[in-house]
């Protein structure tokens, strides 16, 4: 049954672009909405349809096989939530029609390689889904094609291109070690001590090429411009799930799964990790772009979660797991009060505003709502996942990245106060008395994210017995 | 269950008078002496008896448990009358004023906390309803004058503080007694003993108004209403202080004679005599003469029971009942003078005495009675205390005499220049009359029981004191009159008259009868400071917290500085760095990924 979530959209991708277009055009949005959904929602009811079980009539169609695990299924359901997200999004911000069709077109093909990347089992057809996820979002981010689009697209495409040429010489390397690319065979021939000076060395190249893109510092010098540049809905799929996927979550994969922890490799992602904990928070603290602060604040986020993928027990594993998710609910949330925030007043900027959130109510709420969880505060959901990382690092014995972890939140909290301040906060800024709260269909995906937030941070026990611990597993 | 009624009935009556209107005085006066006479009526009814009553309340011991017996049947009998003849006269004195309805209310709220106070036979009750009577106090003085607020703060923070002892000590108690009944704990003097023995007795001796806990009153006497100083610090102050005095030091701690708590408690009250009467003895306004002397007399009940002994024991409790009587009466002559005469400012007054003879009696039958005339009532249980303290040590004997000296000395004083001698000039016009009646029985009655009880000292030890006694010292009955200090006593007090005589010829003024004590060398420079308030504690606790508030105020700014300029300017400007460097050449972002590329893969290599 996996097969289905690659071969789905690649149907509807293929009816969409059939000679009677124009008619599906109308149609397309519905059809897109109701597979990310479908996605999200069979993900999250697993347990009780047993789909992933199910004999996979498709799986000889490929050459490659499929496997779903615990860590897979979380991050299947954070790309059907931040795709639906962002699809509800465009309809409302991206108002030429021929562009709204290419994004829905680009968003199945994004989908279809996010999903492939996160439940392929082998290393070339994982690079084959990371290019087309890739490729994909270099598209959308220029998508606009003004000069700032095309100038974030291109620093991606020069920095992803370096990331590709160390991940493909790695795997020719793997290649030469264990004459296959599955992640087992590629497992089993690391222990080779033949071959240790290569072994180290593919591993170390595929490191560098998968920090790139996940825009750990210092190899983030795409991430602000991509994610700032970017059309709104394009910014909230870039900063929710894409580079989770193509860069997290893969590192995951394969540091867990193929590469094995080891002492060397531990040092090096809690030292980036709590790298980019500080100095992205220290970043965003002074930003005047909303956008520009949030893709800051991305760096930072992702920061916690290589921290605790380099920290390696089974609960912090279940921790960055867990924090993937959340980021991938109030970051699309913080990007969707931007978005709203920019429909209103026309720019990016947060200096000259405030006291919108009289004026803006559900946005204001839900920002609230986004930058609390963000700052790990309870009962949102991102304090759980935060605990669950600190908690993990200090019964590893890592005091030292724990405190950081910790006070690290303080300076969340301050330059999310900032925006907070600027923008929500206080009495209404001269020439925006006439600002009203945005459209229905903008409210509803805010909405959607806020109470998730809340309700996982809630019922968190649940969540975590039910799902997310058993992400954990995946350590062998 | 009729021993809840004298708390259940000043209590509901007094909620019923907070409703009634303020335009509808008379109401709340029905309602308050219909209430103040019901309590009257269960205190006779249970009054000589021994019961008890208990209901389940809070757990942990903490039950609600009421007992009488004949000390608090008589404590409470006292209180019932001292309320009923205060309110009697209030009736008159505060009719038409702004406070009459809170005055009653807050009566009421008194009585029905003193009784629980005085029946509770659990810590935690007693607990209970001491701390109401704090917020009571607060209240009685809250509705005097303008400056009423600072004075009743005062009170609070006092009384407050030493409550504060009194709950560590009854938690410290209940630990080792392992009970929160009264009548069941019995706790010898030693290690921790001591500390809980000591702090209780603070919270008595606070309330009682025992120096260093005094500062309140003086004050209190200026700026509260004159009918809530009679009824208070005059009566039932001292009744529940000195009662609780007695059951700590007796029955819950056994007291023994030479003891350190023993002589504390003796050096206290003859401190306390000392000081206060020599304050009170420089004072130029009536009331505050009468409050330093409520201070004053406080320090004969605490010697008496500090003696340890049956006679010093029996004089503390016999001094506590005659002192309630004569100095409610001296504080309702008081009322008189200021609601007649209109000021009590000594100064202005004089001569006072041809236009309100009854007054006047009145006044000389306490005045008598608190000096320690023979044959009056205060003469008696003075006696017994004078003959304990000889028996534990000539100071504290001659500490008392000297009190009784300057008692008589100040009271001649305070006679002399309000009631006989010339009216001040600018006075000389104002017509005065006699007080109206419903002041004048309360007096009267007051001043005939002084004269009763002095002569029938019999019937109040035996129906009062001996009874209540018995628990304590069984067998001791029959009184005998100490001929050789009833000598040294009357000299004394001789003395005192001759000295007055002898100044005021001196100085043509009765007011400044006392000043060649007031300004004798060394002593004239201590009363500057104990007028300028110097040896208040209060007021030194109010400069250390200010002082103390500024030390740490600096410290907090620096602590500030440090959060709220240091640190964020630190980030601040490193968030700045940072943005600097990220100039948006993507030339300069390719090498810091070339390079950390290489650091990676040189750290994994190695």
């Amino acid at each position: 049954m996996p097969s289905l979530l690659i071969l789905l959209p690649l149907s509807f991708l293929i009816i969409l672009n059939l000679p009677f277009r124009d008619i599906l055009q109308r149609a397309s949005f519905w059809v897109v909405a109701f597979f990310c959904l479908f996605q999200s929602i069979a993900v999250a009811l697993h347990p009780f349809i047993f789909w992933s079980a199910l004999p996979d009539p498709y799986g000889p169609f490929f050459s490659f096989r499929l496997s779903v695990d615990n860590l897979s299924l979380i991050l299947l359901f954070s790309i059907g939530l931040v795709s639906f997200v962002s699809l509800v999004i465009s309809r409302y911000t991206l108002l030429d029609n021929k562009q709204r069709f290419n994004f829905l077109n680009l968003l199945l093909i994004i989908v279809i390689g996010m999903n492939a990347t996160v439940m392929v089992t082998d290393l070339f057809s994982l690079y084959v889904f990371l290019e087309v996820t890739s490729l994909s979002s270099f598209i959308l981010i220029s998508l606009k094609k003004d000069k700032l689009a095309l100038e974030g697209a291109f620093k991606y495409i020069i920095l992803s291109i370096t990331a590709t040429l160390a991940m493909l010489s790695a795997i020719a390397l793997f290649l030469l070690i264990s004459g296959d690319t599955s992640f087992v065979a590629i497992y089993g021939a690391l222990g080779n001590p033949q071959h240790v000076f290569f072994s180290k060395l593919a591993i170390g190249l595929f490191i560098c090429g998968l920090l790139v893109k996940s825009g750990i510092i210092p190899f983030h010098g795409w991430l602000p411009d991509a994610y700032s540049s970017s059309p709104n809905s394009v910014s909230v799929l870039l900063a929710g799930i894409v580079t989770k996927v193509s860069g997290v979550y893969v590192l995951m994969r394969m540091v867990v799964s193929v590469f094995g922890l080891n002492q060397a490799l531990q040092d090096i992602l809690m030292f980036l990790g709590c790298l980019s904990i500080v100095l992205g928070a220290l970043a965003a603290l002074g930003q005047t772009d909303f956008k520009r602060m949030l893709s800051y604040s991305s760096i930072s986020q992702i920061g916690y979660i290589v921290l605790a993928l380099g920290c390696g027990s089974s609960l912090a594993i279940a921790g960055a797991a867990f924090h993937i998710l959340n980021h991938a609910i109030f970051k699309s949330l913080l990007f969707a009060n931007a978005t709203a925030v920019e429909e209103k007043t026309g720019n990016g900027s947060i200096e000259g505003l405030g006291g919108l959130a009289a004026k803006m109510p559900f946005t204001g709420i839900t920002s609230l709502a986004a930058f609390l969880s963000t700052a790990g505060i309870p009962p949102f959901s991102g304090f759980w996942s935060k605990f669950i990382i600190v908690l993990a690092l200090w019964q590893a014995g890592q005091y030292t990245y724990a405190s950081i972890a910790l006070l690290a939140s303080v300076l969340t909290l301050a330059y999310f106060l900032i925006l907070q301040r600027n923008v929500f906060f206080g009495k209404v800024a001269s020439g925006l008395e006439g600002v009203r709260e945005v459209r229905v269909g903008l409210i509803f995906p805010q909405v959607l994210l806020a109470v998730l937030t809340l309700g996982i941070g809630l019922f968190a026990p649940f969540f975590l017995s039910n799902f997310i611990l058993a992400a954990g597993n995946i350590l062998k | 269950m009729i021993l809840t009624l004298p708390v259940i009935i000043p209590f509901v009556c007094a909620f019923f008078l907070l409703l009634v209107p303020k335009s509808r005085q008379i109401i709340a006066w029905i309602i308050s002496l219909l209430a103040v006479l019901a309590n009257l009526f269960v205190c006779l009814l249970i009054f000589r008896q021994d019961m008890s009553f208990c209901l389940p309340w809070a757990g942990f011991g903490m039950d609600f448990y009421f007992r009488v017996y004949q000390l608090s049947g008589f404590i409470i009998l006292a209180c019932a009358c001292f309320t009923f003849l205060i309110l009697f006269y209030s009736l008159a004195f505060a009719r038409g004023k702004s406070y009459a309805k809170h005055f009653c209310a807050y009566t009421l709220f008194c009585l029905a906390f003193i009784n629980g106070a005085v029946l509770a036979d659990n810590l935690a009750m007693l607990l209970f309803f001491w701390e109401g009577l704090l917020i009571v106090l607060f209240g009685l003085i809250y509705i005097g004058n303008k400056e009423a607020f600072k004075t009743a703060t005062k009170a609070f923070v006092i009384i407050g503080v030493s409550d504060l002892c009194m709950m560590a000590g009854i938690g410290l108690t209940v630990h080792l007694a392992g009970t929160w009944t009264i009548s069941r704990i019995s706790l010898p003097l030693n290690g921790l003993g001591i500390l809980a023995c000591a702090l209780l007795v603070i919270g008595a001796l606070a309330k009682a108004g025992c120096m260093p806990f005094h500062g309140w009153i003086p004050d209190a006497a200026k700026d509260a209403p004159l009918p809530s100083m009679a009824l208070l610090p005059g009566a039932l102050d001292k009744l529940l202080g000195i009662y609780l005095l007695f059951r700590i030091c007796l029955d819950m701690f056994s007291l023994k004679a030479h003891s350190g708590l023993s002589i504390v408690l003796m050096a206290a009250g003859s401190l306390t005599i000392i000081f206060a009467v020599m304050m009170a003895l420089i004072q130029k306004e009536y009331k505050r003469l009468l409050s330093y002397h409520v201070i004053s007399q406080i320090g004969y009940m605490v010697l008496g029971i500090g003696t340890a002994s049956p006679l010093g024991i029996i004089g503390g409790l016999f001094h506590m009942f005659n002192n309630a009587i004569y100095k409610s009466c001296l504080f309702l002559t008081a009322g008189s003078v200021e609601k007649q005469a209109g000021t009590t400012e000594l100064s202005l007054l004089g001569g006072i005495g041809r236009n309100m003879p009854v007054t006047l009696a009145c006044f000389l039958v306490a005045a008598f009675s608190i000096s320690g005339v023979p044959p009056f009532n205060g003469f008696f249980s003075k006696e017994l205390i004078y003959e304990a303290a000889l028996e534990r040590g000539w100071i504290f004997y001659l500490a008392a005499v000297l009190g009784s000296f300057f008692t008589a000395a100040s009271f001649l004083k305070l006679g002399h220049a309000a009631f006989l001698g010339k009216r001040n000039e600018a006075y000389k016009d104002r017509d005065i009359k006699e007080a109206p009646w419903f002041m004048l029985l309360p007096m009267l009655a007051l001043s005939l029981s002084c004269i009763f009880f002095g002569l029938r000292k019999d019937i109040a030890l035996a129906n009062f004191i001996y009874p209540a006694q018995e628990a304590a010292f069984p067998g001791i009955l029959g009184m005998r009159v100490n001929i050789l200090l009833t000598a040294v006593t009357v000299i004394v007090l001789a003395g005192a008259f001759l000295h007055h005589i002898f100044r005021v010829k001196v100085t043509a003024s009765p007011l400044k009868a006392a000043d060649d004590i007031h300004y004798a060398p060394l002593l004239s420079w201590v009363y500057a400071r104990a007028e300028e308030g110097r040896f208040d504690l209060y007021r030194a606790g109010l400069w250390l917290i200010d002082k103390a508030a500024k030390v740490f105020l600096r410290v907090d700014r620096r602590i500030d500085w440090l959060y709220n300029i240091l640190l964020p300017g630190f980030f601040n400007a490193l968030s700045l760095r940072i943005r600097k460097a990220h100039s948006g050449y993507y030339v300069l972002y390719i090498a810091w990924s070339l390079i950390g590329g290489f650091l990676v893969l040189i750290f994994v290599l190695k």
